[in-house]
């Protein structure tokens, strides 16, 4: 970082020196990661989504300093406190100087990474589809199961393979019985 | 001096990079910019080519401590105030990046090449008073 030419001229050292030491074996690298206010290596840097860098706090003083015109100091696209993005490097902003007084830059926005399938949670693709339904003390889930005998892949759903088929066509007899009465009862 | 400001380090910072690297017929005198660093003289040619042609200016440039996010106190000082329509005869020039249009982006560098371009498309020397007139 070039902190320390700058407080040697306030002596008597002439600016040519200055600007030769420092802005010609400075890395070349560094002035694109400039914060375009302060004109120094961005810290606690934020980029806008026009893709012009500052530092969190210059361009939260300048938002401070215009309210009502919140415009990008390079290109005046319109800017705001919610649309820019921080940039989080790997070194540490630990030795500059705290400034504090300005609320912490915004956050980065984490989207869940994308996974392969779709749904984990229904099972469509082992051969025992169930579906669990419940009115007041029925539970259908049994009249389903019971269906499912044709397709009941081994290897899972041991319990409801256990259970044998003569209690399943019991139920699926009683299943039936109530659906006639609920609908040729009346 | 303990750590300068921020908007001092900036000023040191536009400082080195006028002299290095200045816009056509621009200077400063960078000890006596060292000497203030909120008031630079900056002088300045009339471009080739133009009206101004062959004339010298010199601009005052004043910082606030909140500089860059207020803009500089921008005039022409000295005896030779350009005739312009946009330069009051008391050296005050209405440019709209001094006033409203102000961004923390901008620099001495930049500012000194818009009033070099405000002068140069300046088809018809003529001061604000005749302006007014018409």
């Amino acid at each position: 970082m070039n902190r320390k030419p700058t407080t040697a001229s306030s002596s008597n050292s002439l600016p040519t020196d200055n600007s030769k030491n420092n802005g010609d074996e400075k890395d070349k690298g560094d002035q694109m990661f400039e914060c375009n206010i302060c004109l120094d290596t961005a810290k606690d840097a934020v980029i806008s989504m026009c893709g012009h860098l500052f530092c969190w706090p210059c361009l939260h003083q300048w938002l401070e300093t215009r309210p009502n015109k919140k415009l990008c100091p390079v290109c005046k696209s319109g800017i705001s406190k919610e649309k820019v993005i921080p940039l989080y490097g790997r070194g540490s902003t630990n030795q500059e100087d705290p400034r504090n007084k300005v609320p912490p830059r915004p956050s980065g926005q984490r989207a869940e990474a994308e996974t392969g399938s779709g749904f984990g949670g229904f099972g469509f693709g082992d051969g025992s589809f169930q579906v669990s339904i419940g009115i007041g003390a029925f539970p259908f889930n049994l009249l389903v199961s019971a269906f499912n005998f044709t397709s009941h892949n081994p290897s899972d759903n041991q319990v409801e393979n256990d259970r044998g088929p003569v209690i399943s066509k019991i139920f699926l007899f009683l299943a039936f019985a109530l659906v006639f009465w609920m609908i040729f009862g009346l | 001096m303990a750590s300068p400001s921020p908007s001092e380090r900036r000023l040191q910072k536009e400082l080195s990079s006028l002299m290095k690297d200045p816009p056509p017929g621009v200077s400063v005198d960078a000890n006596a910019v060292y000497q203030h660093l909120n008031l630079w003289n900056v002088h300045m040619k009339g471009a080739d080519g133009t009206l101004y042609q062959g004339e010298d200016f010199q601009l005052q440039f004043r910082f606030s401590s909140k500089y860059p996010f207020d803009s500089p106190e921008v005039t022409f000082v000295g005896d030779n105030i350009p005739i312009h329509p946009h330069v009051y005869s008391n050296g005050h020039i209405c440019l709209s990046i001094l006033t409203d249009d102000w961004s923390p982006a901008l620099s001495v560098q930049s500012v000194c090449l818009s009033i070099i371009s405000m002068l140069s498309s300046c088809k018809e020397k003529a001061s604000t008073l005749s302006i007014e007139k018409h």
